[in-house]
């Protein structure tokens, strides 16, 4: 086993494989994931889907049964909050009835008719993970067939924004949760806009909102913002985790994402932008047109323009 | 029977890459790398050097191509601990713990290797949460793992207990 002889053309194969693998980093650094190495991450994507699919059927319920054990402890408690959080959004559709109501007769009463865009959503099981330790992504079982394509945003059953699809093939395709995502997003708090950033070695994400006035609150939910083209506006991101008072410049938040892409089995796969042309225009935004013999009539800013997306 | 070694080897790895995609993928916590240590493992049998040094590059690669990661990057990192754990074998032969621990050892140099080859490409994303807690549960973990198997993995590659004095 330790002879000499085992080892005769180690170490140039050692060199050589080391020469390959670097070129190969190079050519993925400098293609950016196109090309010949968009073709190859592709083709094996392609291959393993259905060897990932049906161990994921196969694992699924040893998957349940440990999750079931280990969570046994804590359903009492989560049992009683979300009765309380039932009580809290019963009482806030009440109150948003009313407004629905008028929003209806002030339509009804000007002629107005909603022409806005609704989100379609595909429903997708998670067959995989990869890079658990560092790079994160999840591996799902919808693809090109299902009108998957990359760069749509993805949500987890609660409407809490996980990330969006990197690469996809015709029944598969792969998520970067936005913990591991390489590009920042840009969100809304309260009325301030920033830039959502991952923040390495930490489960927590880095909010740098510039030029904000008032202070940032513990607990003030992070939305995505219509100033950003990777995802509709509107949706629940994550919240603040801490008080942060304004300085001169530029304000850094931490923010907790209420997405765990580690426990997901399920994601729900945005088709936006709906149009690619359109996509330069917030298209979660429904306008309403107004006739033209009602043109002359004034009004409110706010009942032209009604942001409809979040479904959080 | 006699199973053919290269279709065992191929069965072996892609099955070790479809169960930490999948099953350990999903109860990650307390998860082993189970693909880094197969490729350690695979040290341990009489396969010719060159063709381990394959066998982790192609399992890197494979695990490069399906997840988002920079293509090459865990392909290069698995080779070098492939010829590490070859290099320094007479560590594994002193007896079951030794084993484990040279075992964690190389898991951990995998797991450097990954943070510190992504960081000077550019990944920013290489290092994420609870990156130092999983930087000791895991080699731990494949220390224990490989204590238990590795003996029955190198009888099963090999039909024989190899180089295990103590299996």
């Amino acid at each position: 086993m330790t002879s000499p002889e085992r080892y005769g053309r180690a170490l140039p194969t050692l060199i050589t494989l080391i020469v390959v693998g670097v070129m190969l980093m190079t050519f993925d650094v400098r293609s950016e994931g196109a090309g010949v190495m968009g073709v190859l991450r592709r083709g094996t994507q392609t291959l393993m889907a259905p060897l990932q699919k049906a161990a994921s059927y196969a694992v699924s319920p040893v998957v349940n049964l440990l999750d079931s054990v280990t969570d046994v402890a804590t359903l009492r408690e989560e049992n009683a909050a979300l009765k309380r959080l039932v009580q809290d959004l019963t009482a806030e559709i009440n109150a948003s009835r009313d407004a629905q109501v008028r929003l209806d007769e002030l339509e009804a009463i000007y002629g107005m008719t909603p022409t806005g865009v609704d989100i379609g959503r595909t429903v997708a099981n998670v067959i995989g993970r990869v890079g658990a330790t560092t790079d994160e992504a999840l591996i799902i079982d919808k693809g090109t067939n299902h009108g998957i394509a990359v760069g749509q945003p993805v949500v987890d059953a609660q409407n809490y924004v996980v990330g969006s699809v990197a690469s996809v093939t015709s029944s598969s395709a792969t998520v970067i949760p936005i913990l591991s995502s390489r590009q920042g997003m840009t969100v809304l708090v309260g009325q301030a806009e920033g830039t959502l950033l991952p923040q390495t070695g930490s489960d927590l994400m880095r909010l740098e909102i510039f030029g904000a006035r008032e202070a940032v609150l513990r607990g003030s939910t992070v939305l995505t913002s219509s100033g950003s083209l990777r995802f509709p506006s509107g949706w629940l991101v994550g919240e603040v985790t801490e008080d942060v008072q304004p300085t001169v410049d530029v304000v850094t938040v931490p923010v907790r994402p209420f997405s765990t892409p580690a426990t997901l089995r399920m994601v729900v796969v945005l088709a936006w932008p709906p149009d690619p042309i359109t996509a330069s225009t917030p298209p979660t935004t429904t306008t309403t047109t107004i006739p033209e013999d009602s043109s002359s009539t004034t009004l409110p800013e706010d009942t032209i323009s009604t942001t409809t997306g979040g479904g959080g | 029977m006699r199973i053919p070694k290269a279709p065992l080897v191929l069965t072996m790895m892609i099955l070790a890459i479809v169960v930490q995609t999948t099953l350990l993928g999903q109860v990650r916590s307390w998860a082993p790398d189970l693909v880094v240590l197969m490729v350690i493992l695979f040290a341990l049998t009489r396969i010719r050097a060159e063709f381990v040094l394959l066998i982790g590059f192609s399992s890197g690669l494979i695990l490069d191509l399906i997840g988002t990661s920079l293509i090459g990057l865990r392909a290069v990192v698995y080779t070098t601990v492939a010829y590490a754990a070859m290099r320094t074998i007479h560590y594994a032969e002193i007896g079951r713990v030794t084993m484990g621990l040279w075992a964690g050892v190389l898991t951990f140099m995998a797991l450097a290797l990954v943070i510190v080859l992504g960081t000077l490409f550019g990944q920013t994303n290489v290092v994420g949460p609870d990156v130092g807690s999983r930087m000791i549960v895991i080699p731990l973990l494949n220390a224990g793992l490989a204590a238990l198997s590795a003996p029955l993995f190198v009888r099963i590659v090999d039909r024989d207990t190899g180089i295990f004095g103590y299996s």
